[in-house]
Parts: C-alpha cells; structure tokens; sequence
C-alpha cells in the first residue's frame, strides 16, 4: 500500500475546511446579529468573559465592556449567558434575517461554581451537569506568580493535585501527582491538553543537573490561561484514555470577543531572597569539632586552632543573593461578529537567588477565530515561546553551587590573596562553589510553538463536525561550559569541558470527530460526541561534547582538543485512537455519561498492541427531587455522583529507545576502541502491555445557604494494575532489569473543596470576604508486585527508597537509630532480626514521602476597591530523607562543613545526648545511612499575601484606563516546619523520578518573593 | 458539503491505516534475531564483549579501585558511601557499588554466552575465524567467573544465554571448587580454539596460559600455577618493561610486558586517574601503611612531603600533590591508558610464590629479584619459605598496587581479617541485595 504522509491529510483537511467556507460565505446574509451588554446586578458592573450561548451553540464571550455579537440563524431562539460566579441568564427571542436584535442582562453574583463552564474532553459541560471530578483554577489564580510554569502554580489551588517544587530553580521541572502516585516505573505526570490538544511535557533535557529536570510546560505563559480544569476521576479523563491514568489538565487560552480592541496590561516586579538560611558551623567550632573527633579516635589534630580558623566564610552567605523577577504582559482583544481576536505577548524574567541562574521566557499567542458562516467556523490557536534557562552546573549533585557552599568548610577562604578564587593552593576540600556559579555556565534555550487549527461545521444546529490539526513543536539547545579555572573538578584535569545538546520534539495531532447536541426545554438533553484521532511522536537528539581547551576565553565544543562523547538519533512512537461519549441528562436532575476509548500504541507489539478504555458515570441532584419538597430548597442544590471508569498509561520511561521498544530484543552498540562492536541491550517482552487504572469515584455537589457555599467532596478508589514496571531481574541473566507488567498500586482518598462567600457585598463598595479551601487525603499503597518482591532505588550510595507489597510507593526502608549510648557516645542501631550483626536485614520501613493530607486555604477581603488575598498551602505527614545530613551530620567522618546541632555530640560518659560522638575514622556509627537523617517534612507555608487596590476610574489622569489596580505581594513568605533543611517540599531525584521521593540533596531553596505591580485596561 | 466533511474524516482515518503508524522500528538498535547472523554481527559480537570490560562498574572504576580500597592499599578520601563502607570493611548487602561490579560481569558473561551459542550456527563464517571468536568469547567467560569467585565466592554458572528471565540458573550458587572447575574448562576450550599469539588487546594463547596460572594459583594448586607460569615464560615473547613508568602510558603505548590489557579512548574512558588524582575527583588515597611499604623509612604518621621511596614503582604509584599524597599510576587526563588484565610481571610473581610454595627458593629468588631489579631495587638474599613467601606476597602488593589485586591477595591468603582486624565474614564481598531479592533460592554470604 502506498504510504500516504499525515501532512498531506493535513492539507488535505484544510482545504476542505476551507472549500466548506466558501460556499458558505455567500449565504451569510441570511442571518441575524443579537447584541447586548451584560452587567452585574448588585455593581452595574461590566461582565467580561461571559460564555454566550445562542441555540445550543458557543457564540463567544463579552469584552470587558460587558457587550456580544452573535451572528446566529433567524427564527426564535434561546439566547444563554453564563459566567463563573454569576446565576446564568437565558432569555428567549425571535430573530429576523438581516435585523439586530439587543439582548442585555444582569446577572445575579453567586459566587459559587454551580455555573460554572467547563472544559471537558472534546467539549464543554455546565458545572451542574458534571457527573465526574473534576477541579477547576481560573487563570486569574496562576497569572502573576513569581515562578516560571503553570504547574508550579497551582500548588495548593486543587483538591486531589499534589505538586512537588522539587527545588528553587527558576524554571525547574515540576512533579504533579494527580490522586497519588500510579504508577512504579511508567510516568506518573498528567497528560497536558492545551486549547484541545494534548502537549508534550516530557524532560528533554540531555545535560545538566540533577533532578533539574525541565518540563515543557513552563514554555506556556500563564498570563494567556483563561482557565483549567483538571479531570480527575477514570469517568472524565477515559475519554483521553491512552495517557489518562494519571489526570488530565485541561487548559484553555484567552480569546476574543466581538467589539473594539481592548488592551489589557499587567506588570510587576519582585525581590526575591531566600527563605531561611542553613545553621552551618563557623570556623571556630568547626575547627574544634573535627578536632574532637580525631581525639575521640586516638588520632592526631587534623586542624590547628588558631591557625586553621582564624577567617571564617559563610559560604552560603557567598552564593546567595537578593534576585529580581518580574513579569510583563500585553493583551489585546476584540473583533466583529464574524471574526474574533486575541493576542498576547508577555516577558517574564527571573533572576535565581543562587549565583549564576537564571531563567527568562518571551512568549506571543494569536488566538484568531472566524466564523465563516452560522454554519462553518474556524479556531486557530497559535503561540510561540522562547526560554533563556541558565541552570548551575552540578546543582543537586555532589559538587554543585548549593552543595559546595554547604560542604566546604567555613575555614576556607573564597578569595586567595591575589584576589583569584581560592581552590587547591588554599587547600579547599570541594572545589569553591563561587568559582562554579561565576566560571561555568550552562545556558538553555527552548524555542516551543504550539499551533492548532480546527474547523467545525454544524450540518444542523445540533449536529456538528469538527476537524483538528494540532502542532507542538519544540528545539532546545543546551550549552555548558565547565571551566578548568575551577580547581578540584573533572575539567581542571581535562582542561575544559563543553557541551553541547540539541534536542526536538515533534507531537503531531489529528483529530475528527462528530458532535451531536439535543436539547428538549427542560425535559430530556442529550450530547453525544465521537471520532479518531492519531499522533504521531517524534524526538530527536543530538550531543556532543569536547575537552581540552587551550584557555578559559574559550566556551564552546568547537575549540576542544578531543570529543569525549556523541549522540545522535531520532525516536518516534505513535498512538491511533478512536473515541465516544454521551451524556444525557433529564431535567437536569438525572445525569448519565458513558464514554469508551480504544488505543494503538506503537510501543506495544502485536500481542497487545490496543486497549479498550470504557466509562460510565452518573449524577442525581436529589434536591430537585419533588419528594424532597421544601426541604429541598432550603437544602440548597445536592448532587450526588458516581463513576467507574478505566484509564491507562503507556508511558514507558528512562532510556527512549528501549521504552518506546521494550516488547523487543535488542542489540545497541558496545564498541571497543575502533572496533565497532554490539551487545545486548533489552530482554524482549513480546507480551509487555497497557497499565491500566480502574478507578470509582462516588462525590457530592452542594450549594447551601442560597449558593453562598459550595461543597464539591469526592472519595475515589483507584486500582492501577498491569504496572508497567522496568522491574530488577537476576542480574545473571545479563540484564539487570526489564519493563514487565506486574503488580497493582492502590490510591483511594478523599478530597474536599469548599468555596464560601462569607460575607456578600451590598453594592459594588461594600465589604466582601470570601474563602476557598481544599484538602485531600491519599492513602498509596503497593498491593502487589511480581512474586511480591520489592525493590529499591536510591542514589549513587545505597538504595534509600522502595517498592513493597503494603507500602507506599517510594518507603523508606533503612536502619533504625535506637539512640546514643551514653557510655561510649557509638549510635546504636536496632539489631531486627536479633543475630548479633548489623545488617541490610535489619532495615525498617521508616517512613513515606508522600503526605497524609495537602491542601490550600484562600481568603480574600475587599472593600472600596481595596482587596486583601491570602493564601495559604499546607502539607502534613510526609517524610524527609535529608541526605546533606550524610556528610553534615556524619561526626567529622568527611571534612564537609557540620550542621550547628551535631555541636550536641557525646563527649563524656553518662551524657544522654541524640547525637553520636565525633569520630574522626568514622568509627562512631554516626556516618550510617539510617532514619536519623529523616524529618518530619510537614509544613505550613504562607504562600501568597496580596494587598490590591482598584483606583476609580476618574482617579486615573492617563487617557481612558479601566480598573487600574495596584497591587503588592509577597509570595513563599514563611514556612512554618520542623524540617532543619531549606524546604521540606522537595525531591532531588526530579520530576521524572517516581520511587526515589523526598530525599533533599542540596536542593536549590525557594526564593521568598516581595512584588509590586499594576494592571491596567483600555 | 455534508459528504465533503465525511470525506475529509475518512481521508484522515484512511491515512493513518495507509501509514500504519503503530508499525515503527527501533533506530539506534537492531533485533536480537539477526544481530548474530553473519560474519560482520560475529566479529562485532565479540568486540562488544570486550566492550564490556570498559564498564565504570568493572575495569573502568569500581572493580579495580574497590579491591584496593577494601584491602590496606588505599583509603577513601571522597564522597561515595558505598566507597566508605568498603573502606571500613562494613560492607552492607545494599552497596551499590557492589551491585553494579555484579551486574557488570553477569553482563559481560551474557556476551560470551551469546557469542559461544550463536556463532557457530552463522553461515559464511570461515571456520578459523570461527574458532577464534568463540575461543576468546570462552576466555572472557573465564576471567569474569574468575573474578566474581575471587571476591563472591562461588557463584551461579550460567553458561548459556536465558532463555526466559524467570529460568532457575540464577538461584543456585556453585561451589567455589566447581567455579574453578567450569573456569579451568573454559581455559581448556579457549586454548583449543584461539589461534594468535600476539594481540594484546584481546586474547591470545598467552593470555589463556597467563590466566591459567593465575587462576590455579588462586585455586591454590600451586605446581599447576607454578606449570602454568612457566609456559607462559617458555613462549619466550614476553619481557619485563625496562621503565615501569611505560606501562601506564596514556596512550596505551605497548611494552613487552603485555599479555592482555583493555583500550581506553577518550570516547570508552576509564575513570581511574580521575578517581585517583587530587586534581581530580580524588575519591580514593594511598593509605600511608602502603607508602611505609615503599619507603620504609616513611613513618605514616609523618608529613607526607617526607615520602621519598628509592623503589622506583613508590616513585610512579605515589606522588605527592598540595601535600596530599595520590595513587598516580593511572595520570591520563581523559582515561584512556589501557589498564592491565594481566601482565608478565605476575606471571614472575605467580611463578616465584608457586617456587616458593613447593620449596624451589632459588628460583623464586631469582623471580623476585627480576621484579626488584627493575625496581631499582638491590637483589634479596636467601630467605626461610615462610619469609621468602611474605616477601613475595609484599612484591605483589608493590608491583599491582591499585590494580585491583591486593584485597583478592588478602583474602586467598586468608590474611584479610589479620591484616585489616576486620571481622572474617567481610572477607567475602556480599551477595547483592537486589540480586537476593529477585531470585529466590540465591543464598547470601555469612554474616550480610
């Protein structure tokens, strides 16, 4: 059969879609136009970005003057507006071709998400017809943050979605667990759709650090999010089902409305420093500490007092600094009533507290909607982003910028005395973490354009068809540059070394399907939507890097005497996917969705190759029920909903090319000097199948007290089974692992948003207080693995963390610290399996990463234009493995720098003290690896205070500005937790490590934010 | 209009079938099916087994430099755990580093496994080359089994690729006599097979016999060893190298010397100079008890600016740098000497300790003082066995100082818990816990 390339159906599709426009143009004379302003009851205020309806169909939004122009069919028709936290309006009105009927409205506010819009898969839905649980943040709530992505964003702002800031660099990937983790070794990351088309958001980072990892997502601009929805149960996400298992974040962007252009503008900037500082030893105590060792030891003096300590450096005070951020957006919207636009571009820049990084985006959307005909319209959503990451070199690792400020002694200086940085001929122990930050380099660059077209055309008013083209394409050239002026690093023996990455992705979506929307009054709706869709992957790498440099002027691979290591080579896997769903819904009382997906995977090999994903949810708001008569109103609308469904994940991960192939055997490359030579690289696992997630859902919607509460509490049970799991095998056989389906992971939980007007304003002045709260409750649990065997993962040291049957994933399993004996001041450890030794056996689970409850506490104040907001984030119960503690704990076992506490170590006998004694030799016990190091990692943090003031209009002296509105913010402002760390909310192993969780490994701390800002109309 | 659409929806639909996009081969990989299939997929089999050797877990870090580190050659002066913890001779079942050595040489074994089943069958294979690839593919077998035996104890033969990841091979240990046994085989097929007498960088004849004597030595059947070492002087083509300082030149410049040693480029380094130098990662140090062996008037409790040995091996192994003394036998910048497997100043001392056992001292003599000559250092006279036997044992020490012989030494000789007063069950490295976690039955050394 002839290959026919995507692109050219690509084409073709657009030129259909654009032979169907044309035809239609000439008829569209025969319409009508409905206009009309829509207001705030109470205020009189415009309302801006209200959803337009016109006979079951979208026609729009308002601008911020409040006005619509809708270009709809004549005859009489129902004409819907809704907008989040107002009483939809609906009005009904008869339409003669070629006249302009005006339709206002005042709406009442209820603050409350009973009308809310949402997007779904493939289609909207209103809040009160939602049978699943799904999670909504507006735009408004991530726009304006001090932190790079969207992901980072939303901590806090959704029941059920945990985010982990895995460390303080700017621009640093972001772990997001939606319900728990899922999964064992496939990824645990949500599936990103933007505008309707699912992204990338996989690391393509190929240098650099540690769990630096960078995400794709921090390529979008959240000033451009009009909002998102996160669909979180197996019902709502199956509908995406191939890659659903672990959540689905829905983002739309801003559009335009019909009217004049409209220009919004927002700027701030910040000052950000850190948080909190680590209690290090100075010079002094360092000296007599290590001293102390060697005496406990019988060993002569290593340091000399007086001499050895006679400057003192605080090297953290030396990396760290009082950082700028800030962040510039201009809007501009409007349109007629055929076409509608937005455009946008915004700079964000953020200095890192930490010498030597940085991050920058510049990124420009053109959201261009067209509406050919009543019958015909085309979307086009276009956006193009560029990233300046500067990362540190060696961060999270063992010799970094945070690292080496936290290891190296305080007895060293920074500076030699001809003014250079200091390094061997000042006998630094590590090399000198100022050097790293100011002579290494390794500048990011992403270029990322995300483009998509669709076309839909309604055969009738209630059937539609809808065509979609979904570009993401993003490069990333990655650049490092490690100076041989930095003493005791690989690249001072090797005189340089540069680097250089240079990475594509390529997601191409295409997508059909059919929408069917019936209405009847107020009886019986049905909507039902079905299509295909395939995409097509493919990643590109290429590498190489240099050594030997005749100077430090020079930067780059091309200078180099010698390459010590190449890379190039491209990856594709594709998914083929067909997909269905209907909801009906009679009198809105009685909901029901059934939705069934099926995917192809080119991972997977024949055997196994398509997975059936079905759902079915359903919802009964028993407050309309007749029997429940006037109780039923003083109730306030209830809805109780269940759903069963099931999602899967394919996404195999670490090495791409034995992922996107692990059902093969297979041979790579093992040369041997100019010899090319081969090896076996995979163990073929022709069977190797969808991980697939079964989960119920059961949940309430209630809006008591008028609307002026709303509770939305979900209890789910998720039974991910078929783990894909990159499971350890005897080594024997010459692999040492290999991808099998094995095992269930059991997530079930409990989550409760809770959003209240507290006090209602009596006119647009008056005093207003409002609060938004979320928990959630996840209990992880690990109910089997292949013949119930666990496995750790770990560090280049021991494995720390691990999988088994009746554990959280991610367990802590190490020795258990009885305490110190108070006659010889040795830490003892417990002996489990009482044989007299100390062994791997006698490891204890200790402890999980994963919290027992999160959540987030809003709180906003207004009055007279004046607004107060609070935030507030918290997580309780996770464990912290501070791995710093390994050398800054250790008892004088390394020469790194000593935390101030271990000044509390046994000296004489009969002292009772928890730390082990200083030893020099290491003898003392104290350097093991056991659950002393682990902390209590719950915390309180004040996330978010902002203080904002609208100025009135006539206060305004420059030309014709709106709702000018001064704002300041302090963001990350404390943390209140037990944690001796910088931040408990961490995990140095990245957002792409799924056991190895909560382990701080010199993480980059969070900045404490101070901004200022305006924002402005007109 | 309305068939337009539908057309457009078919058209997508038709071309995604016509494309078949779930159909896709791997790009920077081959299917194991025809990897081994002709003559090119053989030799390259082969010489992705030597490949193997590179590893950083084997011969390109861990292996070597842990067999010092856990004897009293070296000390740990980095930041590696793992590395402490074999330091200290506190060695947990857990270590990763000890893992990642097992996993390396299991790997390595595969390879020849792969190679002696599935090379004879490839068609249009010369039947010399034939011989020769699965001759070397049987010594490879060899020296990984002997090197896991010298630190494990007796281990799982495998002998033959698995065939399925959950067959039963893995979960019994051999004894150590039928691991020497299945070694011994392996040297016998290799012996038959191998044609060439003079690669260096992968096997020859000489290579077989040098490791034949090395591993009875082992095995300590010493008139076998001392048979052994002495063929492999009668094949007359190896020498000492008259500069010691030659033989780890950068470059991996040969020398009479070699019998079998493992390229390095700047591409397939090994880590050994970066591990070892303070301008380095300096994770590893020469422990002052071994500069007192080579400089007897060193007192390790002296400045270590006062280490000047006459030995010339002390004046090339160790140096001092910003007054911390390195282990300087490997000094390439980017890893790229080619470290010995096995060289002929062994096969001297493997010859003179087997003289020395059986009670030739006149000729162990005359080995030992071949080895000291080219020290620099003046002859030995007449010596006790006992004596004679120590002073062999300490020329080893000196001569193979960081290349990974010393702990192996200690432990055959039963003098590890003596020498470093460590318990005796860590004179056996553990079995990996993760390897006694996946294969039930796999039975842990004592006291892990």
């Amino acid at each position: 059969m002839r290959r026919f390339p995507f692109t050219r159906a690509a084409i073709l599709l657009l030129g259909l879609t654009l032979l169907g426009a044309g035809p239609a143009v000439a008829r569209a004379q025969q319409t009508a136009i409905v206009r009309g302003t829509v207001t705030d009851s109470v205020s009189g205020q415009p309302v801006n970005g209200a959803q337009i309806t016109v006979a079951g169909q979208a026609r729009g939004t308002t601008n911020d003057r409040g006005t619509y122009t809708a270009n709809v069919p004549p005859g009489t028709v129902t004409v819907r507006v809704q907008r989040i936290g107002f009483a939809p309006g609906e009005r009904q009105v008869t339409l003669t071709a070629g006249d302009t009927t005006t339709v206002n409205f005042a709406l009442h506010s209820v603050a409350v998400t009973l009308a809310q819009v949402l997007v779904v898969g493939y289609g909207t839905e209103n809040r009160a017809r939602v049978t699943g649980a799904v999670s909504t943040v507006n735009g408004s709530d991530v726009a304006n943050q001090p932190v790079a992505g969207l992901d980072a964003a939303l901590q806090g702002k959704a029941p059920g979605v945990q985010v982990i800031q895995n460390s303080g660099d700017p621009g640093n990937g972001i772990t997001i667990r939606v319900r728990g983790a899922a999964s064992i070794s496939a990824t645990n990351q949500p599936l990103y759709v933007v505008d309707g088309v699912p992204v990338q958001s996989s690391d393509f980072s190929q240098l650099g650090p540690n769990g630096q990892g960078l995400t794709g997502v921090t390529g979008l601009d959240p000033s451009e999010i009009e909002s998102i929805t996160i669909l979180k149960d197996a019902a709502s996400a199956a509908i995406y089902g191939s890659r659903a298992s672990n959540g689905v974040v829905l983002i739309t962007t801003k559009r335009g409305s019909a009217g004049n252009a409209h220009f919004s503008f927002d700027a701030n900037t910040g000052w950000q420093q850190p948080e909190r500082y680590l209690s290090l030893m100075n010079a002094k105590q360092y000296v007599a500490f290590m001293n102390q060792g060697a005496e406990n030891d019988g060993e002569s003096d290593p340091f000399t007092p007086g001499v050895d300590d006679a400057t003192s450096t605080d090297w953290q005070k030396a990396i760290f600094r009082t950082a700028p951020v800030g962040n510039l957006h201009l809007g501009l919207s409007g349109g007629t009533d055929r076409l509608t636009y937005y455009l946008g571009g915004s700079y964000f820049g953020q200095t890192g507290i930490v010498l030597g990084s940085s991050y920058s985006r510049a990124s420009g959307r053109a959201n261009i909607d067209f509406e050919a005909s009543p019958k015909f319209s085309v979307k086009t959503s276009l956006a193009y982003s560029r990233e300046d990451d500067h990362r540190i070199p060696g961060d999270n690792s063992l010799t970094g910028v945070v690292t080496n400020a936290i290891g190296e002694a305080s007895i060293y200086p920074v500076r030699a005395p001809n003014g250079t940085f200091a390094g061997n001929d000042q006998n630094l122990y590590y090399a000198n973490p100022v050097a790293i930050a100011d002579l290494n380099n390794l500048p990011t660059t992403t270029d990322r354009f995300l483009g998509n077209v669709e076309g839909t055309y309604h055969f009738v008013p209630s059937l539609s068809f809808t065509g979609r083209v979904g570009t993401d394409v993003l490069t990333m050239n990655e650049l490092e540059w490690d100076s041989p002026l930095v003493d005791g690093t690989y690249a001072a023996q090797a005189r340089g070394v540069a680097k250089s990455g240079y990475s594509t992705g390529s997601q191409y979506v295409l997508e059909g399907f059919l929408t069917y929307d019936h209405e009847n009054a107020d009886a019986a709706s049905l909507n039902i939507v079905g299509g295909g869709s395939v995409q097509y992957n493919t990643d590109q790498l290429n590498f190489v890097r240099a050594e030997g440099f005749s100077s430090d002027q020079f930067h780059y691979v091309r200078n180099g005497t010698v390459i010590t290591s190449f890379d190039g080579l491209p990856f594709n896997n594709n998914l083929v996917s067909a997909f269905a769903r209907a909801n009906y819904s009679w009198k809105d009382r009685y909901l029901l969705t059934a939705s069934v997906r099926t995917d192809g995977s080119s991972r997977f090999g024949p055997n196994n190759r398509y997975a059936v994903f079905p759902a079915i949810a359903g919802g009964w708001v028993i407050s309309d029920e007749p029997f429940m008569g006037d109780f039923g109103r003083k109730l306030g609308t209830l809805k109780l909903r269940a759903s069963y469904g099931v999602t899967g994940n394919q996404g195999l991960t670490g090495d791409q090319e034995i992922s996107d192939f692990a059902y093969l055997g297979l041979y790579g490359t093992s040369n041997y000097g100019e010899n090319p030579g081969i090896a076996p690289t995979n163990f073929a696992n022709p069977n190797l199948k969808w991980e697939s997630t079964h989960e119920f859902d059961g949940g309430i919607d209630w809006y008591p007290f008028g609307g002026r509460l709303t509770v939305i509490a979900d209890y789910y049970h998720r039974l991910t089974s078929n783990l894909l799991v990159n499971r350890p095998i005897p080594a024997t056989t010459g692999f040492a692992t290999y991808w099998d389906n094995i095992g269930n992971v059991l997530n079930r939980g409990f989550e409760l948003g809770l959003s209240s007007v507290n006090v209602r304003a009596s006119d647009k002045n008056g005093f207003s207080w409002n609060t938004d709260f979320n928990i959630s409750f996840n209990h992880n649990e690990v109910t089997a693995l292949f013949q119930n065997q666990p496995f750790g993962d770990g560090d280049n040291f021991r494995p720390i963390s691990r999988v088994a049957v009746g554990q959280p994933i991610g367990e802590f399993y190490v020795l258990h610290f009885k305490g110190v004996n108070p006659q010889t001041g040795d830490a003892e450890y417990a002996d489990v399996n009482g044989d007299g030794e100390i062994t791997s056996d006698d490891r204890i689970d200790a402890g999980s990463p994963q919290p027992k409850f999160f959540g987030g506490l809003r709180n906003t104040v207004s009055w007279k234009g004046l607004s107060l907001g609070t935030f507030l984030e918290f997580s309780y119960g996770a464990k912290v493995f501070n791995l710093m503690r390994i050398f800054a704990d250790d008892g004088g076992y390394n020469y790194d720098n000593k935390f101030t506490y271990a000044l509390n170590a046994w000296t004489h006998p009969g002292q009772i003290t928890n730390e082990p004694r200083a030893s020099f030799d290491g003898t003392s016990g104290a350097r093991e690896i056991s659950d002393r190091f682990i902390e209590d990692g719950s915390y309180l943090r004040i996330s978010e205070i902002t203080l904002s003031w609208r100025i009135p209009d006539h206060l305004v002296p420059v030309g014709n500005l709106q709702n000018t509105t001064l704002y300041v913010s302090g963001h990350n402002l404390h943390n209140f937790t037990k944690y001796t760390g910088y931040d408990p909310d961490v995990n140095s192993n990245g957002s792409t490590s799924n056991i190895a969780l909560g382990t701080d490994y010199y993480a980059y701390p969070r900045a404490r934010t101070i901004s200022i800002g305006v924002s402005t109309n007109w | 209009m309305r068939t337009r659409f539908f057309l457009a929806a078919a058209l997508i639909t038709a071309a995604a079938a016509c494309n078949n996009p779930l159909d896709l081969k791997p790009a920077g990989s081959i299917p194991e099916q025809t990897a081994i299939s002709d003559p090119v997929g053989a030799r390259a089999a082969l010489f992705g087994a030597y490949g193997g050797l590179q590893s950083l877990s084997y011969y390109g870090e861990d292996y070597p430099i842990l067999l010092d580190l856990s004897s009293d050659n070296s000390e740990h002066t980095g930041t590696l755990t793992s590395f402490g913890d074999a330091d200290l001779n506190e060695l947990r079942a857990d270590n990763e580093t000890i893992a990642g050595i097992w996993i390396a040489i299991y790997d390595d074994i595969n390879r020849a496994n792969e190679i002696i089943a599935k090379v004879p069958q490839v068609p249009g294979l010369d039947a010399d080359e034939m011989h020769e690839i699965i001759g070397e593919a049987y010594f490879l077998r060899a020296l990984n089994y002997h090197n896991l035996v010298k630190v494990f104890g007796g281990v799982p033969l495998r002998l033959a690729p698995a065939t399925s990841i959950n067959d039963p091979v893995g979960s019994t240990r051999a004894s150590v006599a039928d691991t020497y046994v299945q070694i011994l085989k392996d040297l016998d097929s290799a012996q038959t097979f191998i044609a060439n007498a003079d690669q260096t960088t992968q096997a020859s004849l000489g290579a077989v016999m040098a490791l034949r004597a090395r591993v009875l030595l082992y095995e300590g059947d010493y008139p076998g060893a001392l048979q052994a070492a002495k063929a492999v002087e009668d094949l007359g083509q190896y020498s000492l190298a008259p500069n010691f300082a030659d033989l780890f030149s950068e470059t991996g410049s040969p020398t009479p010397e070699d019998i079998f040693r493992i390229i390095f480029t700047a591409q397939q380094f090994n880590n050994l100079s970066f591990y070892y130098l303070f301008d380095g990662r300096y994770e590893v140090a020469p422990t002052p008890d071994l500069m007192h062996d080579f400089d007897p008037s060193f007192d390790p409790n002296d400045d270590v600016a006062n280490y000047a040995p006459t030995d010339k091996r002390g004046q090339w192994s160790i140096t001092i740098e910003d007054d911390n003394q390195q282990g300087a036998k490997f000094r390439s910048v980017q890893g790229t000497e080619f470290p010995h497997v096995i060289r002929f100043a062994e096969v001297l001392l493997i010859r003179a300790e087997a003289e020395a056992r059986v009670g030739s001292l006149d000729t162990a003599r005359a080995k030992v003082n071949e080895i000291r000559a080219r020290a620099g250092l003046a002859p030995i006279g007449s010596l006790s066995q006992t004596d004679m036997i120590n002073t062999i044992i300490d020329e080893r020490r000196k001569e193979l100082a960081f290349e990974g012989d010393r702990w192996p030494d200690l432990v055959r000789l039963g003098l590890a818990a003596s020498v470093l007063d460590i318990p005796p069950q860590q004179t056996l490295y553990p079995i990996p816990q993760r390897e006694i976690d996946v294969t039930p039955g796999l039975t842990q050394n004592p006291g892990y």
